[in-house]
């Protein structure tokens, strides 16, 4: 026991090393919640251009970027992609780290988000779809008013999975300097020489956020699922 | 019975790649007229009504409303198909909508009506199909004679001059179909004009002011129900009621 709380002391006490895990974890959180924005955002946008698309034979060109897009963001290592962003493509800049993080974080996830999204475009019932247009709704108003809402309930579970993977996705933030939550952690063992301590604190507090996020993802399906009695 | 024409079909036809399902069909509805249509599985009986608002591009020919070509380049079809409503085989309710919002939603969101107004129509459409009780119900609690009922308030909602019905109730189990056809026939007595696939051979006797028989994607006969069911003068006409009645 004493050997324990030593080792607590030594990790996180002392020096006030805790601080590294604390900025980590602020890190991990903003990148996260903003890639996750950035993510919906452009996952949503390519999703509906690409069933636009398959549906009407229209955006053509639109279409062909998607695919391109969705062939390398998927293709590539995400590790490859983030330092590519930010050796490469933001190398003449002085940009935040946190920032190139959740570009690169977001592209990557947006990629995963469309396809999810389109397939639960694709799960909706065409009749749901003409029942839409014989009204005389036009393509946008059927899209937003039945098809979307409906495709959205379908696909929850599948994304709440997406922000899971995307949350400890970000632990290779360290790869281009960012202090994450990871990264932290891995500062603390370097001083200390100990890995039980930082290691498994910083698993556990993975742990209590996609515990989090799970539980919120959940509420919200119950939430969605009230039609469904 | 009959006043204006309201559809006028010229030379329709539609393929699906090699496959040729209507080879040409004329036809003219007029105003207070119920048409049922019927005719074997795979016949294009369907393809034909859901060609006359173009969920179905025909590829050729013409179809004529209300003195407009819809079927003519630059036509506005979502004006258009706020005049005939249709009712589908599988009622395809919106079902991430209350029954309240499925019928007002097109209305308001076309600016038809405004909400409160909407809600008012739907609360009396609701009591003409029986169901005054479920406005706040989703689809998936009702049964498939509710559904379909709520389905035709939806579209009466619009205020449509023509209704398409495509096969309403031959997804129902079989103590559902009279509710159904019921209220159809409440709307065909109040002068709605009604074009119906159907095999409720009884409904297009005793309803039908002109039942219609496509096969093979043309119509081989069409006549008055008396003389249609009575006195059949196409030989696949006389076989398919020797299989059906």
């Amino acid at each position: 026991m004493q050997n324990f709380i030593n080792e607590f002391t030594l990790n996180f006490i002392d020096d006030n090393r805790y601080q590294y895990i604390i900025e980590g974890f602020i890190n991990t959180l903003i990148i996260s919640l903003f890639a996750v924005l950035v993510g919906i955002a452009i996952g949503f946008l390519v999703a509906i251009i690409r069933s636009s698309h398959d549906k009407t034979g229209h955006m053509k060109a639109g279409n062909f970027l998607c695919r391109i897009y969705l062939t390398v963001m998927r293709g590539t290592p995400t590790m490859i992609q983030l330092l590519i962003i930010y050796y490469v493509i933001f190398a003449t800049v002085n940009i935040p780290k946190v920032f190139v993080a959740v570009v690169a974080f977001g592209l990557n996830s947006g990629a995963y988000v469309a396809e999810i999204v389109r397939s639960g475009i694709m799960s909706v019932d065409e009749g749901q779809f003409e029942a839409g247009r014989s009204l005389g709704l036009n393509y946008r108003q059927t899209m937003q008013f039945i098809i979307m809402p409906q495709a959205f309930k379908n696909v929850l579970p599948a994304l709440g999975n997406e922000f899971i993977v995307l949350l400890k996705e970000t632990s290779i933030s360290g790869y281009i300097g960012l202090t994450d939550l990871t990264h932290g952690g891995d500062i603390i063992r370097g001083i200390t020489f100990s890995a039980f301590m930082p290691l498994i604190a910083v698993a556990l507090i993975y742990l209590l956020l996609v515990t989090g996020l799970s539980w919120c993802v959940s509420k919200l399906e119950r939430r969605l699922r009230v039609n469904e009695r | 019975m009959s006043g204006n024409v309201l559809l006028e079909v010229k030379e329709l036809r539609k393929d699906f790649g090699d496959h040729s399902v209507l080879k040409g069909i004329s036809t003219q509805i007029s105003q207070g007229e119920v048409v049922a249509i019927i005719g074997p599985s795979g016949c294009g009986k369907s393809t034909f009504l859901r060609s006359l608002n173009l969920l179905e591009t025909p590829t050729g020919g013409s179809v004529v409303f209300e003195g407009n070509e819809i079927t003519a380049p630059g036509t506005d079809v979502n004006k258009i198909r706020q005049k005939i409503g249709m009712v589908f085989q599988q009622f395809n309710l919106f079902a991430n909508l209350t029954i309240q919002d499925n019928i007002t939603l097109a209305p308001v969101k076309l600016g038809l009506m405004d909400k409160e107004e909407a809600q008012k129509r739907a609360k009396e459409l609701l009591e003409r199909v029986g169901l005054p009780d479920k406005a706040d119900a989703y689809p998936a609690m009702l049964s498939g004679g509710q559904k379909q009922r709520i389905a035709i308030a939806r579209s009466l909602a619009m205020n449509p001059d023509v209704m398409l019905f495509d096969e309403p109730t031959s997804a129902l189990d079989p103590e559902m179909v009279g509710e159904v056809l019921g209220l159809m026939k409440e709307l065909a007595a109040d002068g709605m004009t009604m074009v119906v696939v159907t095999h409720e051979m009884g409904f297009a006797r005793e309803v039908a002011t002109r039942v219609m028989f496509i096969d093979e994607g043309v119509i081989c006969e069409e006549n008055a129900p008396q003389e249609f069911f009575q006195n059949p003068k196409n030989q696949r006409l006389k076989d398919f009621l020797s299989k059906v009645l």
